[in-house]
């Protein structure tokens, strides 16, 4: 990945727009703080001292997975390259969501807290913690990365205020709401977030398919501007095998995610865990249709409009800016923030989680106390989040390729030893470990050699991962198993 | 042949995109609303406390 010039000029400053961000931003301050007081201990920190109810679930969960990618990414995405991201990363995705919905009981009944737990047991070996906590850091400080790039960006165009600045306002908001009431703080204010970000999406879709003559409407004319905008293969810019990769590494990082893992060992009960995915791939499916046909909109009211944009992350604010009127772009503009900042929080958690739960604990001190942990957590949340806050002021690459780059990480390493270990109780853990690492260097190692050979990272990296699972499996057949667990199901 | 204004094959991917989401759904909703049938709640109490190390 190249690093990407931002274009980060700005103009006047809006006192609407900038007004309506300090509020927001005081507010999620305001939900801190009172998570702070209802944080009494590491397990509520960690995870809601497992009480998470299908509603907040539910919805903490939606509002995690709308993040900066989904929109801003996605529409820039869509402004260029039509509606094959459909294709391509958002049917994995949703399929993930409904295949997670029916192994969840198998993640839950462990009782754990996060994935690197599960993966210690599943392997019978502590170092499968620190082994799996680097590349679960790797994926949560990328995505970081993206959240903060994708949030600077809109609030720069929108307020007027430098991007370089606001990167660090946005930032530090976040990072000390987190650190006050970790997963607390986090539920509440992705309710709050992710019910109104779908419904503001929903009524910026119904304003431009009003606005440009109804939803057929709309589709013809951004097949007027290039037929492929149209065509799920964007009519030859992607080939069948380079989608069919996509769809696994997307379809895998939903299995394979610490945010997602930590928040189903919060739920309260296993039918609460399969209840919020339940409820949330429908949401969510519907939520990305409305999203990616307002992209389709944006397209063709930028390009009728004459205000074409060359970096295409900046396709949704200019349409905010300069082609909504202010009343419709302030309502669009809380929807975005709310699923930027409510993913923020969810990563920076998580990286909090994963540095004390599963480094510290492993190579520092194995016997510190919930207070020493909490104080890790906070301590290192802080870390990560002044680190990738200062990585997005130069971001390493557009969002959409970030996120492409941590899809293959996180499927290459962990979807196939973890799962298939779920169900193979008998696997060598051996195997497992050897599984995990060869598909974490493979995967994103040929996506950095340029994919050779025409063969797309994700297989690779997943091929790697299946070929030390069944090696492994018979090489080291005699020796320690994973943990048979206390009750596995047998389905 | 268009429908809302967009070719067969790509309103395909849209409907599959909605469908791929909602089969979770479909299950939780025929299996344990419309049937009753009840979630297995077997979660063990105590988790345990470290994993031998064999590495």
């Amino acid at each position: 990945m190249s690093s990407v010039p931002l274009q980060t000029g700005v103009g006047e400053v809006n006192p609407v727009y900038l007004g309506i961000f300090v509020v927001y931003l005081l507010a999620v301050l305001a939900i801190g703080g009172w998570a702070y007081l209802r944080t009494d201990d590491v397990s509520d920190y960690w995870v809601y001292g497992k009480e998470l109810g299908p509603t907040l679930a539910t919805w903490s969960y939606v509002a995690n997975f709308v993040s900066a990618v989904s929109v801003i990414g996605f529409v820039g995405s869509v402004y260029g390259g039509g509606y094959s991201i459909v294709t391509g990363i958002v049917f994995g995705l949703m399929l993930g969501i409904s295949g997670l919905y029916f192994v969840v009981h198998k993640v839950r009944e462990l009782n754990h807290i996060t994935f690197p737990d599960i993966i210690a047991e599943l392997t019978g070996r502590e170092v499968a913690r620190p082994i799996t906590g680097c590349v679960l850091l790797a994926n949560a400080w990328v995505y970081l990365i993206m959240q903060l790039v994708g949030a600077g960006l809109l609030v720069t165009t929108i307020t007027g205020v430098p991007y370089q600045y606001m990167i660090w306002v946005i930032g530090g908001v976040f990072i000390l709401y987190t650190v006050m009431g970790g997963l607390v703080s986090v539920a509440w204010t992705d309710l709050a977030q992710g019910t109104l970000m779908v419904a503001t999406v929903a009524v910026a879709l119904a304003y431009m398919v009003f606005d440009l003559g109804g939803l057929a409407s709309l589709n013809q004319q951004f097949m007027a501007l290039d037929p492929a905008n149209v065509a799920p293969l964007g009519d030859g810019a992607y080939t069948l095998i380079g989608v069919a990769a996509s769809i696994v590494a997307f379809f895998g990082t939903i299995f394979t995610s610490q945010a997602t893992v930590v928040r189903i060992n919060a739920t309260d009960s296993i039918r609460t865990a399969k209840f919020h995915l339940a409820a949330a791939g429908f949401i969510l499916s519907v939520f990305y249709v409305m999203l990616v046909m307002l992209g389709a909109g944006t397209t063709v009211a930028l390009n009728g409009a004459g205000l074409a944009v060359e970096n295409v992350d900046r396709a949704f604010p200019v349409l905010i800016m300069e082609y909504v009127p202010t009343t419709v772009g302030t309502i669009i503009i809380v929807a975005i923030m709310s699923g930027i900042l409510s993913t923020t929080d969810t990563r920076l958690h998580a990286c909090g989680v994963t540095a004390a739960h599963d480094l510290y604990d492993y190579f520092v001190d194995g016997s510190a106390d919930d207070e020493k942990l909490l104080l890790v957590s906070r301590v290192s949340t802080i870390g990560f989040g002044v680190v990738a806050t200062a990585a997005a002021v130069n971001p390493p690459g557009t969002i959409i390729s970030l996120y492409n780059w941590r899809a293959i990480l996180l499927t290459s390493a962990l979807l196939v030893p973890v799962y298939a270990a779920l169900y193979y109780r008998d696997t060598s853990g051996k195997a497992v470990l050897a599984s995990i690492v060869l598909g974490a260097v493979c995967g994103p190692g040929w996506n950095a050699l340029g994919e050779p050979l025409g063969a797309p990272a994700a297989f690779v990296g997943v091929g790697m991962a299946i070929l030390g699972l069944v090696v492994g499996r018979y090489a080291w057949q005699d020796t320690t198993s994973a943990s048979p667990g206390a009750t596995p199901s047998d389905d | 042949m268009s429908i809302l204004g967009m070719p067969t094959g790509m309103f395909l991917v849209f409907v599959a995109t909605l469908v791929a989401g909602s089969l979770g759904t479909a299950h939780y909703v025929i299996v344990h609303v419309i049937m009753g049938q009840p979630v297995d709640e077997t979660i063990r109490e105590d988790t345990p406390a470290e994993v031998g190390e064999n590495v």
